[in-house]
Protein backbone atom coordinates (compact mmCIF):
# COMPACT_ATOMS: atom_id res chain seq x y z
CA UNK A 1 0.00 0.00 0.00
CA UNK A 2 2.61 2.35 1.03
CA UNK A 3 4.49 1.26 -2.31
CA UNK A 4 1.64 2.20 -4.77
CA UNK A 5 1.60 5.94 -2.63
CA UNK A 6 4.98 6.40 -3.41
CA UNK A 7 4.82 5.42 -6.93
CA UNK A 8 1.91 7.67 -7.24
CA UNK A 9 3.64 10.65 -5.99
CA UNK A 10 7.21 10.45 -8.16
CA UNK A 11 4.24 9.56 -11.00
CA UNK A 12 2.88 13.12 -9.86
CA UNK A 13 6.30 15.29 -9.49
CA UNK A 14 7.18 13.94 -13.08
CA UNK A 15 4.21 14.97 -14.80
CA UNK A 16 4.29 18.17 -13.43
CA UNK A 17 7.68 18.37 -14.33
CA UNK A 18 7.01 17.63 -17.99
CA UNK A 19 3.99 20.11 -17.78
CA UNK A 20 6.32 23.13 -15.90
CA UNK A 21 8.96 22.01 -18.50
CA UNK A 22 6.11 22.75 -21.86
CA UNK A 23 4.59 25.36 -20.71
CA UNK A 24 8.07 27.32 -20.53
CA UNK A 25 9.03 26.40 -23.87
CA UNK A 26 6.05 27.74 -25.32
CA UNK A 27 5.72 31.03 -23.69
CA UNK A 28 9.46 31.72 -23.63
CA UNK A 29 9.35 30.43 -27.34
CA UNK A 30 6.94 33.11 -28.57
CA UNK A 31 7.55 36.02 -25.71
CA UNK A 32 4.88 35.69 -23.70
CA UNK A 33 7.08 36.68 -20.78
CA UNK A 34 7.51 40.17 -21.52
CA UNK A 35 6.29 41.79 -18.84
CA UNK A 36 3.49 44.46 -18.70
CA UNK A 37 1.49 45.07 -21.65
CA UNK A 38 2.74 45.07 -25.66
CA UNK A 39 2.62 46.57 -28.51
CA UNK A 40 2.64 45.57 -32.47
CA UNK A 41 5.72 47.29 -34.95
CA UNK A 42 6.92 45.94 -37.85
CA UNK A 43 9.89 46.19 -39.98
CA UNK A 44 11.00 45.97 -43.57
CA UNK A 45 14.21 43.90 -44.37
CA UNK A 46 16.41 43.43 -47.71
CA UNK A 47 17.29 39.93 -45.71
CA UNK A 48 16.01 38.92 -42.75
CA UNK A 49 17.98 35.59 -42.89
CA UNK A 50 18.40 33.50 -39.27
CA UNK A 51 15.85 35.60 -37.38
CA UNK A 52 12.35 33.79 -36.78
CA UNK A 53 9.61 33.70 -34.37
CA UNK A 54 10.31 33.88 -30.88
CA UNK A 55 13.96 35.69 -32.01
CA UNK A 56 15.20 38.58 -28.98
CA UNK A 57 14.39 42.22 -29.81
CA UNK A 58 16.80 43.76 -27.84
CA UNK A 59 17.46 47.78 -27.27
CA UNK A 60 20.74 48.88 -25.12
CA UNK A 61 21.32 44.97 -24.77
CA UNK A 62 17.76 44.79 -22.57
CA UNK A 63 15.12 42.55 -24.47
CA UNK A 64 12.01 44.57 -24.98
CA UNK A 65 10.47 42.38 -27.31
CA UNK A 66 9.99 39.09 -29.11
CA UNK A 67 9.79 38.43 -32.93
CA UNK A 68 6.30 37.48 -34.03
CA UNK A 69 6.00 36.67 -37.74
CA UNK A 70 8.46 36.36 -40.76
CA UNK A 71 6.69 37.22 -44.23
CA UNK A 72 7.43 38.17 -47.33
CA UNK A 73 6.24 41.44 -49.08
CA UNK A 74 5.42 40.20 -52.51
CA UNK A 75 5.76 43.70 -54.13
CA UNK A 76 9.45 44.16 -53.76
CA UNK A 77 10.69 40.76 -52.23
CA UNK A 78 11.47 41.92 -48.96
CA UNK A 79 10.84 40.64 -45.91
CA UNK A 80 8.65 42.06 -43.43
CA UNK A 81 9.28 41.29 -39.58
CA UNK A 82 6.28 41.76 -37.19
CA UNK A 83 7.48 42.56 -33.63
CA UNK A 84 5.58 42.79 -29.91
CA UNK A 85 7.32 45.33 -27.77
CA UNK A 86 6.86 46.28 -24.65
CA UNK A 87 4.54 49.45 -25.39
CA UNK A 88 6.03 51.85 -22.45
CA UNK A 89 8.53 51.96 -25.07
CA UNK A 90 7.99 55.12 -27.22
CA UNK A 91 10.07 54.73 -30.02
CA UNK A 92 10.88 57.91 -32.38
CA UNK A 93 9.75 57.23 -36.08
CA UNK A 94 13.44 57.20 -37.04
CA UNK A 95 14.22 54.07 -35.10
CA UNK A 96 16.99 52.00 -36.50
CA UNK A 97 16.43 48.14 -36.63
CA UNK A 98 19.39 46.11 -37.17
CA UNK A 99 19.55 42.03 -37.47
CA UNK A 100 23.04 41.34 -35.34
CA UNK A 101 24.40 38.09 -33.88
CA UNK A 102 24.95 37.18 -30.80
CA UNK A 103 28.59 35.99 -31.41
CA UNK A 104 30.35 35.17 -35.09
CA UNK A 105 27.76 32.13 -35.25
CA UNK A 106 25.39 32.67 -32.94
CA UNK A 107 21.78 33.84 -32.84
CA UNK A 108 20.13 36.34 -34.57
CA UNK A 109 18.43 38.96 -32.80
CA UNK A 110 16.63 42.96 -34.00
CA UNK A 111 18.97 45.46 -32.02
CA UNK A 112 16.72 48.61 -32.26
CA UNK A 113 18.39 52.08 -31.42
CA UNK A 114 16.00 54.97 -31.02
CA UNK A 115 16.46 58.20 -32.99
CA UNK A 116 15.97 62.02 -32.40
CA UNK A 117 12.67 62.42 -34.14
CA UNK A 118 9.87 64.15 -32.31
CA UNK A 119 7.34 61.75 -34.29
CA UNK A 120 6.45 58.41 -32.15
CA UNK A 121 5.76 55.00 -33.63
CA UNK A 122 2.51 53.89 -33.32
CA UNK A 123 1.65 50.43 -33.05
CA UNK A 124 0.99 48.65 -36.23
CA UNK A 125 3.16 51.10 -38.06
CA UNK A 126 6.62 50.30 -39.79
CA UNK A 127 10.14 50.55 -38.99
CA UNK A 128 12.18 51.90 -42.66
CA UNK A 129 15.74 52.58 -42.00
CA UNK A 130 17.21 48.82 -40.97
CA UNK A 131 19.77 46.86 -41.46
CA UNK A 132 19.64 43.61 -42.94
CA UNK A 133 21.86 40.79 -41.77
CA UNK A 134 25.17 40.96 -42.96
CA UNK A 135 26.36 38.52 -44.85
CA UNK A 136 29.79 37.08 -43.63
CA UNK A 137 30.49 34.43 -45.96
CA UNK A 138 30.12 36.76 -49.05
CA UNK A 139 32.32 39.38 -47.51
CA UNK A 140 35.04 36.97 -46.45
CA UNK A 141 34.66 35.76 -49.96
CA UNK A 142 34.88 38.99 -51.65
CA UNK A 143 38.09 39.78 -49.63
CA UNK A 144 39.88 36.09 -49.61
CA UNK A 145 39.29 35.87 -53.99
CA UNK A 146 38.72 39.63 -54.80
CA UNK A 147 36.84 40.04 -57.35
CA UNK A 148 36.33 39.12 -61.10
CA UNK A 149 35.52 42.33 -62.59
CA UNK A 150 39.66 43.08 -62.66
CA UNK A 151 39.66 42.93 -66.42
CA UNK A 152 36.63 45.18 -66.95
CA UNK A 153 38.48 48.04 -64.67
CA UNK A 154 41.61 47.88 -66.41
CA UNK A 155 39.65 48.67 -69.45
CA UNK A 156 37.88 51.27 -67.89
CA UNK A 157 41.35 52.90 -67.30
CA UNK A 158 42.05 53.11 -70.68
CA UNK A 159 38.80 55.22 -71.62
CA UNK A 160 40.40 58.41 -72.36
CA UNK A 161 39.11 60.95 -69.94
CA UNK A 162 37.72 63.69 -72.44
CA UNK A 163 34.16 63.95 -72.40
CA UNK B 1 -20.14 47.68 -59.79
CA UNK B 2 -19.33 51.20 -58.97
CA UNK B 3 -17.48 50.49 -55.69
CA UNK B 4 -14.95 48.27 -58.13
CA UNK B 5 -14.52 50.92 -60.76
CA UNK B 6 -13.52 53.69 -57.93
CA UNK B 7 -11.19 51.12 -55.92
CA UNK B 8 -9.62 50.05 -59.30
CA UNK B 9 -9.58 53.95 -60.21
CA UNK B 10 -8.08 54.47 -56.33
CA UNK B 11 -5.31 51.90 -56.70
CA UNK B 12 -3.97 53.02 -60.04
CA UNK B 13 -3.63 56.40 -59.10
CA UNK B 14 -1.90 55.61 -55.82
CA UNK B 15 0.08 53.03 -58.01
CA UNK B 16 0.79 55.68 -60.48
CA UNK B 17 2.07 57.74 -57.70
CA UNK B 18 4.74 55.86 -56.06
CA UNK B 19 5.94 55.10 -59.42
CA UNK B 20 5.66 58.68 -60.49
CA UNK B 21 7.98 59.06 -56.56
CA UNK B 22 10.29 56.46 -57.34
CA UNK B 23 10.82 57.71 -60.76
CA UNK B 24 11.37 61.34 -59.43
CA UNK B 25 13.81 60.05 -56.75
CA UNK B 26 15.51 57.53 -59.43
CA UNK B 27 16.25 60.48 -61.45
CA UNK B 28 17.43 62.88 -59.25
CA UNK B 29 19.74 60.53 -57.96
CA UNK B 30 21.32 59.50 -61.70
CA UNK B 31 22.34 63.15 -62.60
CA UNK B 32 24.11 63.45 -59.05
CA UNK B 33 25.67 60.23 -59.25
CA UNK B 34 27.03 61.25 -63.05
CA UNK B 35 27.91 64.36 -62.05
CA UNK B 36 30.06 63.49 -59.12
CA UNK B 37 31.57 60.85 -62.04
CA UNK B 38 32.39 63.21 -64.28
CA UNK B 39 33.92 65.78 -61.28
CA UNK B 40 36.48 62.93 -60.68
CA UNK B 41 36.71 61.31 -64.08
CA UNK B 42 38.12 65.27 -64.75
CA UNK B 43 39.83 65.89 -61.67
CA UNK B 44 43.81 66.80 -61.96
CA UNK B 45 44.76 66.38 -57.65
CA UNK B 46 42.88 65.93 -54.68
CA UNK B 47 42.55 69.17 -53.69
CA UNK B 48 40.33 70.25 -56.77
CA UNK B 49 38.99 67.24 -56.67
CA UNK B 50 37.48 67.89 -53.15
CA UNK B 51 36.94 71.34 -53.83
CA UNK B 52 35.06 70.49 -57.23
CA UNK B 53 32.72 67.34 -55.30
CA UNK B 54 31.35 69.78 -52.38
CA UNK B 55 28.67 71.53 -54.18
CA UNK B 56 26.90 68.53 -56.02
CA UNK B 57 27.38 66.61 -53.22
CA UNK B 58 25.93 69.29 -50.35
CA UNK B 59 23.02 69.58 -53.03
CA UNK B 60 21.88 65.52 -52.82
CA UNK B 61 22.87 64.60 -49.24
CA UNK B 62 20.66 65.87 -46.80
CA UNK B 63 23.24 66.50 -43.70
CA UNK B 64 20.56 68.11 -41.28
CA UNK B 65 18.54 65.16 -41.42
CA UNK B 66 21.68 62.86 -41.25
CA UNK B 67 23.28 64.46 -38.77
CA UNK B 68 20.12 64.49 -36.43
CA UNK B 69 19.52 60.81 -36.90
CA UNK B 70 23.47 59.72 -36.94
CA UNK B 71 23.72 61.35 -33.11
CA UNK B 72 20.31 59.94 -32.10
CA UNK B 73 18.73 60.42 -28.42
CA UNK B 74 21.74 62.67 -27.96
CA UNK B 75 20.88 65.26 -30.64
CA UNK B 76 17.75 66.54 -28.18
CA UNK B 77 19.86 67.08 -25.45
CA UNK B 78 21.96 69.42 -27.50
CA UNK B 79 21.54 73.66 -27.71
CA UNK B 80 20.57 74.63 -31.04
CA UNK B 81 24.08 76.26 -31.57
CA UNK B 82 25.42 73.01 -30.72
CA UNK B 83 22.82 71.78 -33.27
CA UNK B 84 24.43 73.85 -35.76
CA UNK B 85 28.04 72.93 -34.94
CA UNK B 86 27.87 69.62 -34.83
CA UNK B 87 25.89 69.90 -38.48
CA UNK B 88 28.86 71.80 -40.05
CA UNK B 89 31.72 69.28 -38.28
CA UNK B 90 29.30 66.07 -39.58
CA UNK B 91 29.37 67.75 -42.98
CA UNK B 92 33.33 67.99 -42.82
CA UNK B 93 33.36 64.14 -41.85
CA UNK B 94 31.66 62.94 -44.33
CA UNK B 95 32.99 64.87 -47.40
CA UNK B 96 36.34 63.76 -46.47
CA UNK B 97 35.27 60.12 -45.97
CA UNK B 98 33.50 60.48 -49.26
CA UNK B 99 36.27 62.16 -51.32
CA UNK B 100 39.12 60.00 -49.36
CA UNK B 101 37.85 57.04 -51.39
CA UNK B 102 38.49 58.47 -54.96
CA UNK B 103 41.47 58.69 -57.00
CA UNK B 104 41.49 62.00 -59.17
CA UNK B 105 41.09 60.41 -62.68
CA UNK B 106 39.94 56.77 -61.67
CA UNK B 107 36.00 56.81 -62.23
CA UNK B 108 33.43 54.00 -60.81
CA UNK B 109 30.86 52.67 -63.01
CA UNK B 110 27.39 52.26 -60.84
CA UNK B 111 24.41 50.34 -62.01
CA UNK B 112 21.03 51.09 -60.59
CA UNK B 113 18.50 49.00 -59.91
CA UNK B 114 14.98 48.86 -59.17
CA UNK B 115 13.71 51.31 -56.66
CA UNK B 116 11.23 50.42 -54.44
CA UNK B 117 8.91 52.77 -51.80
CA UNK B 118 9.24 51.87 -48.56
CA UNK B 119 6.85 54.69 -47.25
CA UNK B 120 5.02 57.93 -48.25
CA UNK B 121 8.22 60.10 -49.43
CA UNK B 122 10.43 57.24 -49.20
CA UNK B 123 12.33 55.62 -51.40
CA UNK B 124 15.27 53.30 -51.62
CA UNK B 125 17.58 53.12 -54.78
CA UNK B 126 19.91 49.90 -54.56
CA UNK B 127 22.94 50.40 -57.04
CA UNK B 128 25.67 48.44 -57.33
CA UNK B 129 28.82 50.23 -57.64
CA UNK B 130 32.36 49.14 -59.70
CA UNK B 131 35.46 50.65 -58.98
CA UNK B 132 39.21 49.48 -58.63
CA UNK B 133 38.55 46.00 -59.43
CA UNK B 134 35.93 45.65 -56.42
CA UNK B 135 31.98 45.42 -57.00
CA UNK B 136 30.05 47.10 -54.15
CA UNK B 137 26.10 47.46 -53.18
CA UNK B 138 25.08 50.07 -52.31
CA UNK B 139 22.05 51.81 -51.34
CA UNK B 140 20.65 55.27 -51.48
CA UNK B 141 17.64 56.06 -48.69
CA UNK B 142 15.88 58.92 -49.87
CA UNK B 143 12.92 61.48 -48.67
CA UNK B 144 11.02 63.65 -50.37
CA UNK B 145 11.65 67.06 -48.56
CA UNK B 146 9.21 69.52 -50.12
CA UNK B 147 9.47 68.32 -53.59
CA UNK B 148 13.17 67.79 -53.44
CA UNK B 149 14.56 64.00 -53.01
CA UNK B 150 17.80 64.00 -51.03
CA UNK B 151 19.59 60.99 -49.63
CA UNK B 152 19.38 60.70 -45.77
CA UNK B 153 21.03 57.91 -45.55
CA UNK B 154 23.54 55.23 -47.10
CA UNK B 155 23.38 51.57 -46.72
CA UNK B 156 26.95 49.75 -48.34
CA UNK B 157 27.44 46.02 -48.35
CA UNK B 158 24.58 45.64 -45.69
CA UNK B 159 25.92 48.76 -43.44
CA UNK B 160 23.84 51.54 -42.94
CA UNK B 161 26.03 55.16 -42.52
CA UNK B 162 23.37 56.27 -40.20
CA UNK B 163 23.28 53.35 -37.86
CA UNK B 164 27.28 53.13 -37.83
CA UNK B 165 27.66 56.78 -37.01
CA UNK B 166 24.66 56.69 -34.44
CA UNK B 167 26.42 53.85 -32.17
CA UNK B 168 29.80 55.67 -32.28
CA UNK B 169 28.03 58.91 -30.97
CA UNK B 170 25.54 57.24 -28.98
CA UNK B 171 28.97 55.64 -26.90
CA UNK B 172 30.71 59.15 -26.74
CA UNK B 173 27.75 60.68 -25.52
CA UNK B 174 27.36 58.31 -23.07
CA UNK B 175 30.98 58.27 -21.81
CA UNK B 176 31.31 62.33 -21.90
CA UNK B 177 27.88 63.89 -22.48
CA UNK B 178 27.24 66.52 -24.97
CA UNK B 179 31.07 68.62 -24.45
CA UNK B 180 32.25 64.85 -25.03
CA UNK B 181 30.13 63.92 -27.94
CA UNK B 182 30.94 67.37 -29.44
CA UNK B 183 34.72 66.87 -28.82
CA UNK B 184 34.85 63.40 -30.47
CA UNK B 185 33.50 65.26 -33.60
CA UNK B 186 35.88 68.37 -33.69
CA UNK B 187 38.63 65.48 -33.31
CA UNK B 188 37.29 63.56 -35.59
CA UNK B 189 37.15 66.58 -38.23
CA UNK B 190 40.43 67.74 -37.73
CA UNK B 191 41.70 64.15 -38.16
CA UNK B 192 40.46 63.92 -41.90
CA UNK B 193 41.58 67.27 -42.92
Amino acid sequence: MKNTKLQFLVGLFVLLGIGAIAYLTLKVGTGSLIQGETCQIESRFANAGGLHPGSSVLMSGVTVGRVEAVRMEPSDFSAIVTMKITSVLHLPTDTMASIKTSGLIGDKYVSLSPGADETILKPGERITLTESAVDLESLIGKMAFGSVDKGTNSKEKNIPTNP
Amino acid sequence: MKKLVLTSLLIGLLTGFVHAANDAAENRLKSSVNEVVYIVKQAKSRDALIADIKPPLEKILNFGVMTRRSIGPAWKQLTPAQQQEATKLFTVMILRTYTAKFTPGEFPQVDFKTSSSTAPGRVEVPTTAMYKGSCYDAVYRMEDQNGNWTITDVVIEGVSLVADYRSQFDSEFKRGGTEGLLSAMRRSAAENK
